[in-house]
């Protein structure tokens, strides 16, 4: 089978003429251009309002942290602090699970809260038809212009009886189908442009990683690609352009509508999660067989009460360098901490194991992976999500074994209840203020690079084959 | 007439793709029904569990600070109570916001607000693709199955060289178009509806809600047929057909919306309920550093009734703590009735969005028939602060009176006990949807009549 360059040219420019000449073709690739254009810009502003929202109330609430007054420090443990979860740049690309999870966390003593305040909890039912964002046209949308642009391709060929004859005068199948294959891809690049352009901006301002950036058009690139192969597939196949139309419709129903939303049915159903309330109390349960630092007869606290003793040499918890009320506190957070890190541990665990079983189905429908990649990309995936509430669950540990140790060293034993300590120690306290990520690891794409791949190859192969028989017909 | 109907559906499900979509959307639907089933089911598990742990831990933590010299302060503080949304029968169908929206939370006597926005765990991944259940296959799929059923009514007999034969024999053409179109349409309704059936007797549906849905869906199915059959009376041939067709599919079911969404969030802001918290914990953190007399005059303000209870003297005490948190609460209920508010907008701005796309105002009426919805959501809500209230008024005199709580008086704490669903449906949208059908029923009989 050879292969003329040339007239595979010549074939995907008269596609792009037609598809140029026939009115509904050009208006729905300019709406959808124009939609991609619409949903950066909006997205965009979204981000922004988001991130300087959450910024304001960072500020706002270190301010009120630093601006309480002298008090016992054991009173600022139970004040607490709030920290709220920065939007990564790319954000405006692909949110991800931000609207499904809580942006605030408010963190105090002997406790890991949740996070509070999902936009999808405040939001009208509208909220679970979509959102109008880049990754959603390009996801969504895109793929569906592109079976519009590209069904009646080969098929329209072979109803008028232009097939027969193009082959009669030498064209090669593969010339006709890389042809037909190239115009399609060529719109779908035009029409993606776009996306292309406002993600180019955000690594020139800085605020993106090229890297991550990179990645991201290489996995859509792709992605589109395969759409476009499937398009010009099914188009050899189907008998008529009507029902190659109807089946590739049909396929982008069950795999971009259909399988992700099932996927997750079957993945919880597998790995359910324990509810707050079993975690909560599983956590105290353990917390009590380890010791209870309110009961004085406790064996446990009756141990760390005579090491701390022999550690500085006295026999009477009255005659500590450090106030010995300060220590237990440090040590009652520890062991609880630890706790509630094992049980998070585990919940983290859980979810990591549905995703991932969703993403089994990534190779049934290749926009699984896509979305998934994306996600991870941009940094707004259940990983980034899971990375800030440890990053936040860090914080509050050195935030609160802090307060405690200026309860142990700078508050009285003697009068410890009423003691209290000059407000200028709170302005010394860490604050949360974590950078922004611009972009997630460019490794966590390797799946769907692999079923992207997996697809190309089958696309590829199958037309190659039906290339082969379309000549012998 | 029984005769020409028996050739008209012998004739539908000869086409190999009439037959295959019919198939295909049943599975759908059944699938459907059985993951709204399974979801319920574990949403049920999950509460069932979750309460009978909490129940058995307070017992257990209750009765450890309880006697003949409990405080109820000390009870109060280390005592949480489960409160529970179960999911209606119905919810299967329509799974709403359920999976985002927190069904079961435990209060104590603290402060409610920062109490009552907790979320319950979740992965958020698993959300964001959206609910698989009826209501998602009758919005999306069922249109979709229409267009392979009606794209080629009137042009299929074009191309097969059959149309000037068709409106030369029948008398009246119109009446031949009408007579398939309500074939199809009979098929894809009991396609949907017969597993929906079926899932309703599983479930327990009462009749009258499971009527409701199925008018639902006749009225939703026929806009779709109305309109379809509106295009396949216009199009030349049957290739545009199903293109336009999906055309207009994508952008009522998920363009617009997706829009809408877009609007009606930037127009109506929520971020109140960050402010309302932090009010509320700097009005009761500042309690700690002001005499104690500032906050039981706030208290006494709204709780006039423990006036004459004795003075706090000493230092620390549980009735000066609780005073000041139920203070912080009661200086926030503005902010909470415009948090509140806002979010009844968003909801109802959606509800209007409904008036032009059936598809949400399916969403809509199904959610409230199957109390899924926002309003349940906030119902429940209503539900948690009234029982706070409860345990308040339980706890208050032990408090005020400064009353020992003793062992018994554990097991006459009030519980918490869900109210039934209303279910009401939404009558609005129905009449809107019911418009909906009936004008693109007239509009396909119009032009209709003038195929040619």
């Amino acid at each position: 089978m050879t292969l003329q360059p040339r007239i595979a040219w010549r074939i995907a420019l008269e596609e792009w003429r037609l598809m140029l000449r026939n009115r509904v073709a050009l208006a729905a690739g300019l709406l959808t251009f124009a939609l991609l254009v619409t949903a950066a810009w909006v997205s965009h502003e979204q981000r922004e309002t988001l991130a300087s929202t959450r910024a304001h109330y960072q500020a706002l609430v270190d301010d009120q942290f630093d601006a309480q007054p002298d008090r016992h420090p054991h009173r600022m443990v139970h004040y607490g602090h709030f920290v709220f979860r920065p939007l990564p740049a790319l954000a405006f690309f692909d949110p991800g699970v931000d609207a499904f999870t809580g942006n605030m966390l408010f963190v105090e003593g002997h406790r890991q809260n949740s996070t509070v305040f999902a936009e999808a909890r405040q939001s009208s039912l509208l909220l679970r038809f979509g959102q109008l964002t880049p990754a959603f046209v390009l996801q969504t949308l895109v793929p569906l212009l592109l079976l519009f642009l590209g069904f009646a391709s080969v098929a329209r060929e072979r109803e008028r009886g232009n097939l027969r004859l193009m082959l009669a005068q030498g064209v090669a199948p593969a010339s006709l189908l890389l042809g037909k294959w190239l115009a399609l891809a060529g719109a779908a690049a035009m029409v993606a442009l776009p996306a292309v352009l406002v993600l180019a901006l955000g690594v020139a301002v800085g605020t993106a990683s090229s890297l991550a950036v990179t990645t991201l058009v290489l996995v859509y690139g792709l992605y589109l690609a395969v759409w476009v192969g499937l398009a010009v597939l099914v188009s050899t196949w189907a008998g008529s352009s009507r029902n190659a139309l109807l089946l590739l419709v049909g396929l982008w129903i069950a795999s971009v509508m259909m399988l992700p939303r099932t996927a997750p049915v079957l993945a919880q159903a597998g790995n359910p999660l324990p509810t707050r309330i079993e975690m909560d109390i599983a956590v105290h349960r353990d917390a009590l067989a380890v010791g209870d630092s309110h009961n004085p007869d406790d064996p446990y606290y009756a141990d760390f009460k005579r090491k701390v003793l022999e550690r500085h040499g006295v026999a009477r918890i009255e005659d500590l360098p450090v106030n010995y009320a300060g220590l237990v506190s440090a040590e009652g957070e520890r062991l609880t901490s630890e706790i509630y890190d094992r049980h998070a541990a585990h919940g983290f665990a859980i979810e990591r194991a549905q995703s991932a079983q969703v993403a089994g189905f990534a190779w049934l429908s290749p926009v699984i992976a896509v979305r998934q990649a994306s996600m991870a990309l941009a940094g707004t995936d259940l990983v980034a999500y899971q990375g800030f509430l440890v990053e936040a669950e860090r914080y509050r540990y050195r935030l609160i074994q802090e307060l405690n140790r200026m309860h142990a060293e700078e508050v009285e034993y003697e009068n410890d209840r009423n003691h209290r300590i000059s407000h200028e120690n709170w302005k010394t306290l860490p604050e949360f203020h974590p950078e922004p990520s611009s972009g997630g690891d460019p490794t966590r794409a390797v799946r769907a690079f692999a079923v992207l791949a997996m697809w190309s190859v089958l696309l590829a192969g199958l037309l190659a084959w039906r290339g082969r028989r379309l000549g012998v017909l | 007439m029984t005769n020409v109907l028996h050739t008209e559906l012998a004739l539908v499900l000869r086409s190999r793709l009439a037959l295959v979509s019919l198939v295909l959307l049943a599975a759908i639907a059944a699938l459907a029904v059985m993951a709204g089933l399974r979801t319920v089911e574990s949403q049920r598990d999950a509460i069932e569990r979750s309460v009978a742990a909490q129940r058995a831990e307070q017992a257990l933590v209750a009765r450890q600070y309880a006697g003949e010299e409990g405080d109820a302060g000390q009870v109060g503080y280390y005592t949480f109570h489960p409160t529970w949304d179960p999911p209606a029968p119905l919810a299967f169908a329509a799974l709403g916001q359920r999976d985002v929206q927190p069904y079961l939370l435990r209060v104590r006597l603290l402060g409610l607000q920062a109490q009552l926005y907790e979320s319950d765990t979740a992965n958020p991944e698993m959300a964001l693709a959206g609910t698989f259940d009826f209501a998602f296959v009758l919005v999306y799929l069922l249109p979709l199955v229409a267009i392979a059923l009606v794209h080629d009514l009137v042009s299929g007999e074009r191309e097969a060289g059959r149309l000037g034969l068709v409106l030369a024999t029948a008398s009246a053409p119109v009446r031949l178009w009408r007579r398939r179109l309500l074939l199809r349409y009979g098929l894809v309704l009991v396609s949907v509806l017969l597993p929906f059936a079926v899932g309703c007797m599983v479930a327990g549906v009462q009749l009258v809600q499971a009527t409701a849905v199925a008018v639902v869906a006749m009225l939703y199915t026929a806009f779709w047929f109305g309109l379809f059959a509106f295009l396949a009376a216009r199009v030349r041939s049957s290739a545009n057909g199903a293109m336009a067709m999906f055309a207009v599919w994508l952008g009522l079911t998920l363009l617009l919306p997706t829009a809408a969404n877009t609007l009606i969030n930037q127009a109506v802001p929520a971020g109140r309920g960050v402010d309302l918290m932090l009010a509320q914990r700097q009005l009761v953190h500042a309690g700690w550093d002001e005499p104690k007399d500032v906050t039981f005059e706030r208290f006494f303000n709204t709780h006039p009734e423990w006036r004459g209870t004795p003075p706090v003297t000493v230092r620390f005490h549980w009735k000066w703590y609780y005073a000041m948190h139920q203070a912080g609460d009661d200086a926030v209920v503005p902010q909470v009735a415009e948090y509140e508010a806002s979010l009844r907008a968003r909801q109802r701005w959606a509800e209007r969005a409904g008036w032009l796309m059936p598809g949400i105002a399916v969403q809509v009426t199904m959610q409230r028939l199957a109390n899924t919805d926002l309003e349940a959501q906030l119902r429940y809500r209503e539900q948690i602060v009234a029982f706070h209230a409860a345990l308040r008024r339980y706890f208050y005199p032990y408090l005020f009176n400064e009353v020992p709580f003793r062992t018994k008086d554990v097991d006459a704490m009030p519980g918490f006990t869900p109210a039934p669903a209303s279910g009401l449906a939404d009558r609005q949208s129905l009449v809107v949807l019911l418009v909906l059908a009936m004008l693109a029923a007239l509009c396909a009989n119009r032009l209709l009549r003038k195929v040619e």
